[in-house]
């Protein structure tokens, strides 16, 4: 199995329990998938707050599946790859339901790597932390022992881990008679002993450790407690952590909208659309401007344009933007279209929505050819606002 | 439009810019800004002493920081200095560029250092955009910069196969260049294999407008050094003159959809290059110039504003991107730095243009530097809706 920045693909996999999160899972039912190139597929359900991770011959019934390659896929879980980015270039493709994927961001802490270059105080504060978790009671059932380790140096100390009933307990400092006391002169030695860098015999032939009590007892170590794993190759602490504050921002505001702007306004409570005449180039602005920026002079004289017209463009919006009156995410597809209402001509064109539902069949005008005709579909409450038109619709 | 010759050149003496990237969650905003202002310190060989005023400008309100230079003294060293803050939108880095300009030009200060930031991630960008409309009534229908329309007028006028692949052929040779920035934000070495299949895969945004072309959104920040001629050729081993610039708005507009040939919608991107051009002689812009950094927020706009920019005719720009030659190597290298369709991070994005144009007329932009010299570069900047600010590079103090 290939290593990125020290991080195997299926530890992504294997620490996701301990990085669940089932506030982020909530009302989630479901399956997902990913399929690694070269490393395999795994199945991920979530149901009532609760996950399971497994590897899987095929991934049928996920509602998505998330296909990368290894590097990538350990790049984007553990921050070293952008995710957007990955997405963008195709090097992360996403089958099926995409915002059913994006829930399963939310599902999971991110994965740590841990830091590259440990102390020796560091390493013996893992080890020793982790003694408890790495026992193994069917190794040695019926043992009934106290092990003290004695480390010298920097980083050093004094422990004892006291074995009974296939239970195993650690404190600091020294027992009364230890059925076997394990004393090492230099803290960093006992690491690289643990690491597999270097072997307990040559430490002791060397006269840098000695065993003092039951030298068999000792020598079974390795069975009664499971090897010590590195945190590095399974999540762990960085360095410090990178704090991000979150904040929202909620203002109430209120916009004057001036006389020009507000008798426009005001006629859509009437159902009418009215636009301003530039007196010196003749163009209609709709809605209407103070001035004709162009020309520099005042726009002042009104006239009723529409309500019906044809479309010359349409937006065809796919991306899911946020609506600025709402904060909540538009809903996709949506057509934004530049209409000339009747009366108008040129460049003259109102901008609004379409029926979403009938988005496909627009067409859009061009040179000598007129695009789709379509009325406006009015509120029964009429404020003076944009929305006092719902939106546009095909007039047949 | 009145335009006077400048009372002193002006030279850029130093150039700074940190990495662009969408993770620097590992500083906050003054931390950042510090990167690039060491830097350009660094690179004119002067310290915070010789500057004698600081103009800093990014977007309004993206990050809901109200007056971020207040909080940025920290990092930008304007502490008890005279300190402008700008902001115009896209061109905002551009902008900040003039006053720079400006500022020395005038005789009011001899060295001025302008600042261009942003903190994309610590904000909404398309929230952000979608609030820089009128809020009486396009604020309602708006999705931010997003918008097919381009991809729409293009395919209309060279047809669907030919646009859509043209397109995808920018793209990817700004994607190479990226890939020789060690700076660039996003570098994906795509392939022009790739054309093909990216039209087809790539998820679209709005209507043609697919997501392989749309630009990224960065943090990063940028800084650069401008100074008089006596201090610049004291102090600079290089000095890049700033021959000119030229700034052109637009009302806040979208009636620019009529498609009718009768009603043609005036450009200010052909406008501003148009007068920039007849104010200092240039009669042909593609041989006149070695390097072009433009600011492309999109493919498709891309392949487009180089007919503007470069006053051409009929299908010269989608010649210019399908025969390379707006390549590393080409007749008309664009964006050597990846442009920023790689890195955008909006309110440095324009002053990246310039700091991008003025190292390479240095020779000093590494592995992204053109192999043939320069002595000519343009730098553009773009805002909404439809703004334009053009800057003109000089090796030689000749015009």
């Amino acid at each position: 199995m290939a290593e990125y920045w020290g991080v195997k693909v299926e530890d992504i996999f294997n620490t996701m329990p301990e990085r669940f999160r089932p506030d982020g899972a909530k009302g989630v039912d479901a399956s997902f998938g990913y399929e690694i190139k070269d490393e395999g597929r795994w199945r991920l359900s979530v149901k009532d707050g609760a996950m399971k991770i497994e590897k899987a011959a095929d991934l049928e019934g996920c509602v998505s599946i998330m296909k990368a390659d290894g590097e990538t896929f350990v790049g984007v879980n553990t921050g070293k790859v952008d995710g957007v980015n990955a997405f963008t270039s195709g090097k992360v493709k996403v089958e099926g339901d995409f915002g059913a994927f994006g829930k399963t961001a939310k599902m999971f802490k991110k994965f740590v790597i841990g830091k590259k270059e440990m102390s020796t105080a560091d390493y013996i504060k893992d080890m020793f932390g982790t003694l408890v978790s790495r026992f193994q009671p069917k190794n040695c059932p019926g043992l009934d022992a106290s092990i003290t380790y004695q480390i010298g140096g920097q980083g050093g100390g004094v422990w004892t881990a006291i074995i009974k009933d296939g239970k195993c307990s650690l404190k600091e400092g020294h027992v009364d008679k230890p059925t076997v006391k394990l004393e090492v002169n230099e803290a960093k030695d006992w690491v690289d002993v643990m690491l597999g860098k270097s072997d307990p015999f040559s430490l002791l032939s060397a006269g840098r450790a000695a065993i003092v009590g039951e030298t068999a007892l000792a020598m079974k170590l390795g069975e009664i407690f499971a090897k010590y794993q590195p945190p590095a190759s399974l999540g762990g602490e960085p360095e410090q952590e990178l704090l991000v504050l979150k904040k929202t921002i909620s203002v109430k505001q209120r916009f004057a909208t001036g006389p020009v702007m507000g008798k426009f306004l005001n006629a859509l409570k009437e159902k009418k659309l009215i636009a301003n005449k530039c007196p010196s180039c003749g163009r209609l602005q709709i809605p209407p401007r103070e001035v004709c920026a162009e020309c520099r002079v005042s726009a002042d004289e009104w006239v009723e344009v529409g309500p019906r017209g044809q479309v010359r463009y349409m937006e065809y919006v796919y991306y899911a933007s946020p609506d600025p009156l709402t904060g909540e995410t538009r809903e996709t597809p949506y057509g934004m279209v530049n209409i000339l209402l009747d009366g108008c001509k040129g460049n003259d064109t109102f901008a609004h929505l379409i029926r979403r539902d009938q988005m496909d069949l627009i067409k859009n005008g061009t040179y000598g050819v007129s695009g789709t005709r379509v009325r406006p579909v009015w509120n029964d409450r009429r404020i003076g606002s944009v929305f006092d038109i719902k939106h546009f619709e095909i007039d047949e | 439009m009145a335009h006077r010759k400048k009372n002193r050149n002006v030279g850029i003496i130093g150039v700074g810019q940190t990495k662009y990237s969408s993770h620097r969650e590992d500083v906050n905003q003054p931390e950042m800004i510090h990167e690039a202002i060491s830097a350009a310190l660094k690179d004119a060989g002067i310290t915070m002493k010789d500057i004698d005023c600081v103009v800093h400008g990014n977007m309004e309100l993206f990050e809901m920081i109200h007056q971020p230079d207040l909080w940025h003294v920290l990092g930008t060293g304007a502490y008890g200095k005279d300190s402008i803050r700008i902001t115009t939108g896209g061109t905002v880095g551009a902008t900040i560029g003039c006053a720079a300009d400006n500022l020395v030009a005038s005789g009011m200060y001899d060295i001025v250092m302008a600042i261009g930031f942003e903190k994309l991630q610590e904000g909404h960008t398309t929230g952000g955009i979608t609030n820089m409309a009128d809020p009486l009534w396009f604020r309602n229908l708006q999705t931010g910069a997003l918008t097919g329309s381009k991809a729409y007028d293009v395919i209309r006028e060279f047809g669907e196969e030919r646009a859509k692949k043209v397109s995808l052929m920018y793209r990817i040779i700004m994607d190479k260049h990226a890939c020789l920035n060690p700076l660039a934000h996003r570098a994906f070495g795509l392939e022009f294999e790739q054309i093909d299949d990216l039209v087809r895969t790539s998820p679209k945004l709005v209507g043609d407008l697919k997501l392989i072309e749309m630009c990224s959104q960065s943090d990063g920040a940028c800084a650069v050094i401008y100074a008089v001629e006596k201090k610049a050729k004291e102090l600079a081993r290089t000095p890049v003159w700033v021959r000119d610039h030229i700034t052109v708005h637009r009302e806040e507009t979208f009636v620019m959809f009529g498609y009718d040939e009768n009603y043609p919608v005036p450009m200010t991107h052909r406008f501003a290059a148009e007068q920039l051009y007849k104010r200092n002689g240039i009669k042909n812009p593609v041989e006149y110039f070695d390097v072009f950094e433009m600011y492309d927020p999109a493919a498709w706009w891309a392949v487009d504003w180089l007919r503007d920019f470069f006053q051409l005719k009929g299908d010269e720009h989608l010649k210019l991107v399908e025969n390379r030659e707006i390549m590393i190597g080409g007749k008309i290298p664009v964006n050597p730095s990846g442009g920023v369709i790689a890195s955008n991070p909006i309110g440095a994005t324009a002053l990246v243009r310039i700091a991008e144009a003025a190292l390479q007329v240095r020779g000093d932009a590494g592995r992204h530097q053109i192999p043939t010299p320069v002595n000519h570069a343009l730098a553009s900047g773009f805002g909404g809706t439809m703004w334009t600010v053009l800057t003109m590079l000089e090796k030689e103090l000749n015009w």
